[in-house]
């Protein structure tokens, strides 16, 4: 199992040098840093003066060159636009991520996991078919909409939450509710269909006619089996919620890694964003790995294998 | 008492438990505050390494400099300065205004504004306005204790102008820290002479000013109504929306015209909009830098093109609020921007007749390169369809259309530029210049009036120059000039907020009514 999770770990940090050399290249086609930090109407003298300061005049070989050698010196760069060294700007806003994440997480599981298994034990019911057209609603509605929707109702209308901004926990209900629906419906139908599989299984059979009923038969035997593709979808949700909740942050003007990586984009701040989607790319194949081993310690069957 | 009523009172204490209170009151008048909502944050507090809208308005709170445009009839009046003499065409004297103090309670001094414009003319300090200053200005000394000599490279009317803005005073060693350390200064505090002084920067969040009580009591900017001001960052409109209706946010800037409209028509919000120096225009190739001889050389062509096109018609259904059309390559508020130029109604036969003429009665194909105003671009490609000339759109970043024009690849661009709020032809001098790839004109008489304008302190010639140069572009319809822009802005109701005639807002004249 260590040999295997350094090797997924190795994988990782190839993955994200990949993508980080995609960014870099994408980037530096695709937009003038200078320009983007200067703004529209700047003077020429004045777009020159920032390309000197930043070395955005060097080739740009060499301009991933120093950003390369300063990650392996431990020296994540400074942000074109924050002045400030990237390294802070990461540990500042990712704690604000983090929450928003593990929040809609929490809310993804309190919801999907109920009404999955609520569908899987009464299947084709009233029940079921509600269920399920709640979860293809949710994945129609768009974010952007639902969260100025929630804002509407629930921080103009009645006023029970603030419109915006991350001062309190009280800030991060709406959004995190607004984030948590998006993941809801894959989690939702991923359990139903599992735990139908599951509850039809001759183990499931054997285990009745040994007189496991209701929630013991449930909780024991075929949830436990039910959750091994929900576990692996929760790890890559989660992972999305890490790197890619640019709307949600956007919409509740929220501080967290998100939106920093969409002014970061805007502004062609490549020291940011380069760490910005290594750190990211870091994430999605380490709560990968996290999955596996879930999987494992959940199914022995596949720490056998 | 019932059960369901305990369960739920329950339920929300323990929320409160967990969570705390919801939060403080939001900050608006009760308290002597404003809360200004902005797409962009602030991210540092330092104009010398500043260069965006947000960034101004917010320098015009914290900072003074030795100039100010005067709101009212944008030119150029002494701030920090007391007085000032034109020794001859490149030197000049300024008096520095007593009593001045900066936010840590010390005295403005000569020695301060010397350092601050070595400072900036020093290529090592890396301010993003330095190189621009160096163009024109050699260099500063001290005269007196309260007093310093400027001397020009050459003859610049608007020296006083350009010291106005863009070089906010400092004290004398402000950056020395940073010199120290081999850093470039990061704006993250401010000591400035400005009538608001800085409290607070939570960067991309917010940033909170209070009003300096030992401002001097005599300067032009007058003593400021509001005690707080708070900056904060919320990129969405809706959002911003939401929370100027719920009292979070009592001032918005440039919005687009339907989301004012629609606010200012549903009376939850004051809907204000004022000009801005800020102009859209389409540029030829005249020149003929695409091909050689094509059909854009032609001057019928190009009148034809300026006749195809319904100003009026986009200005009032799509571009809307207090846009105008512009018949000018400048701003009809700039000084120099005469208006007794050739004009060019609407009138697609007329379009037609004149392409017949230059030899392309059935059109010819033409791209429009375009990185904004993407609906005014269509109905613009629509009229040029009408006329027989067989428009397309290639929408792309500013960045992309910069490098393409750079190598002469583009016959025709939609611009847009905002002359940095100056009230003179010279905001719109970059694309003018002789060695700029903006001019596509191949004119050389462009440059020689509209930039020889620059040369003269003498205002009746530069006019005269202006006034040939404005006059020789819509004779020959190098440009295409479309609409003047317009600022919207929507503030609570409560709120009295003066609107700026040059799109720049100074918030210090906002006042409670």
């Amino acid at each position: 199992m260590l040999r295997y999770a350094l090797k997924r770990l190795v994988l990782a940090l190839l993955v994200a040098l990949s993508v980080s050399v995609a960014t870099f290249a994408l980037l530096s086609f695709a937009t003038d840093p200078a320009r983007a930090i200067a703004g529209e109407d700047a003077d020429p003298l004045v777009i020159e003066q920032i390309r000197e300061r930043y070395g955005l005049d060097r080739p740009l070989p060499v301009q991933y060159g120093a950003w390369i050698g300063g990650l392996v010196r431990g020296d994540l760069g400074e942000s074109y636009h924050w002045k400030r060294p990237v390294s802070e700007l990461i540990a500042t806003h990712a704690p604000v991520t983090i929450k928003l994440a593990l929040m809609s997480i929490f809310v993804t599981i309190v919801i999907a996991l109920p009404l999955g298994i609520i569908a899987a034990l009464r299947p084709n019911t009233l029940i079921d078919r509600a269920a399920l057209s709640t979860a293809v609603a949710a994945q129609a509605i768009p974010s952007f909409w639902l969260g100025l929707i929630f804002i509407i109702l629930f921080a103009v209308k009645l006023r029970l939450f603030p419109v915006s901004g991350d001062g309190t926990t009280w800030h991060f209900v709406l959004p995190c509710i607004v984030l948590g629906a998006s993941s809801v419906p894959a989690v939702m139908r991923l359990t139903r269909t599992g735990l139908l599989e599951v509850l039809g299984s001759d183990y499931i059979r054997t285990a009745r006619s040994k007189g496991f009923r209701g929630l013991r038969l449930l909780l024991r035997h075929a949830l436990r089996n039910a959750m091994l593709p929900v576990v692996s979808v929760l790890a890559i949700q989660l992972g999305h919620k890490l790197g890619g909740s640019v709307i949600v942050e956007s919409v509740f003007a929220i501080n967290g890694l998100g939106r920093l990586a969409l002014q970061s984009i805007l502004g062609g701040d490549i020291p940011t964003l380069q760490m910005l989607v290594f750190v990211f790319a870091l994430t999605f194949v380490l709560l990968t790995l996290l999955s596996d081993l879930l999987n494992g310690w959940l199914d022995p069957r596949l720490r056998l294998g | 008492m019932n059960w369901t009523s305990m369960i739920l009172k329950g339920i929300v204490a323990a929320l409160f438990a967990i969570l705390g209170p919801i939060g403080a009151a939001h900050a608006n008048k009760a308290d002597d505050t404003l809360v200004v909502a902005l797409q962009r944050g602030i991210l540092s507090v330092d104009y010398h390494y500043t260069t965006k809208r947000e960034y101004i308005i917010l320098s015009e709170l914290t900072d003074d400099g030795l100039f100010y445009i005067h709101p009212d009839t944008l030119k150029p009046v002494p701030l920090a300065a007391k007085s000032f003499n034109w020794v001859d065409d490149v030197t000049l004297d300024v008096d520095i205004r007593p009593g001045i103090k900066f936010h840590d309670g010390s005295a403005l001094t000569a020695d301060d504004v010397v350092y601050t414009y070595k400072w900036t003319l020093n290529p090592k300090s890396q301010t993003n306005r330095g190189k621009q200053y160096a163009e024109w200005l050699q260099g500063i000394e001290k005269k007196g204790p309260m007093s310093v000599r400027f001397k020009l490279k050459y003859t610049y009317p608007l020296a006083l102008t350009t010291l106005g803005r863009g070089i906010p005073l400092r004290k004398k060693g402000a950056f020395d820290a940073d010199v120290a350390a081999g850093r470039i200064p990061n704006g993250q505090t401010l000591n400035g002479i400005g009538p608001y002084r800085l409290v607070k920067l939570d960067p991309g969040k917010s940033t909170i000013v209070e009003r300096f009580e030992g401002y001097y009591k005599d300067s032009p900017k007058g003593r400021p109504a509001i005690k707080r001001i708070e900056m904060r960052e919320i990129p969405d409109w809706g959002t911003q929306q939401a929370e100027l209706i719920s009292g979070g946010v009592q001032w918005m800037y440039d919005v687009p015209t339907d989301v004012a409209t629609n606010m200012g028509e549903s009376g939850q919000a004051t809907y204000l909009n004022g000009p801005d120096m800020r102009i859209g225009f389409l540029i030829l190739d005249a020149a003929g830098y695409t091909e050689k001889g094509g059909p854009l050389t032609k001057l019928q062509v190009r009148r034809a093109i300026n006749h195809a096109i319904n100003r009026e018609s986009i200005v009032k259904n799509i571009v809307k609020g207090g846009a105008q059309v512009v018949h000018t390559a400048c701003h009809p508020n700039q000084f120099g921007c005469v208006q007794n130029v050739m004009k060019y109604p609407y009138d697609p036969a007329k379009a037609k007749a004149l392409l017949a003429e230059a030899g392309y009665p059935d059109g010819f194909p033409l791209e429009i390169w375009v990185y904004r105003e993407k609906e005014a671009a269509e109905a613009i490609l629509a009229d040029l369809n009408k006329a027989g000339i067989k428009a397309k759109m290639r929408f792309v970043q500013l960045t992309s259309l910069d490098k393409a024009r750079k190598e002469h690849q583009i016959a025709a661009y939609f611009g847009t530029w905002g002359s940095g709020g100056l009230a003179d032809v010279e905001g719109m001098s970059n694309h003018f210049l002789p060695t700029t790839d903006r001019n596509m004109s191949g004119d050389t008489r462009v440059a020689e009036y509209m930039i020889g304008g620059q040369k003269f302190r003498d205002e009746a010639k530069r006019l005269e120059l202006y006034t040939k140069g404005v006059q020789l572009i819509a004779e020959q319809a190098y440009w295409v000039p479309l609409y003047a822009f317009t600022v919207n802005y929507l503030t609570s109701k409560d709120l009295d907020f003066p609107v700026p005639k040059d799109g720049l807002p100074l918030l210090f004249q906002a006042k409670w009514k």
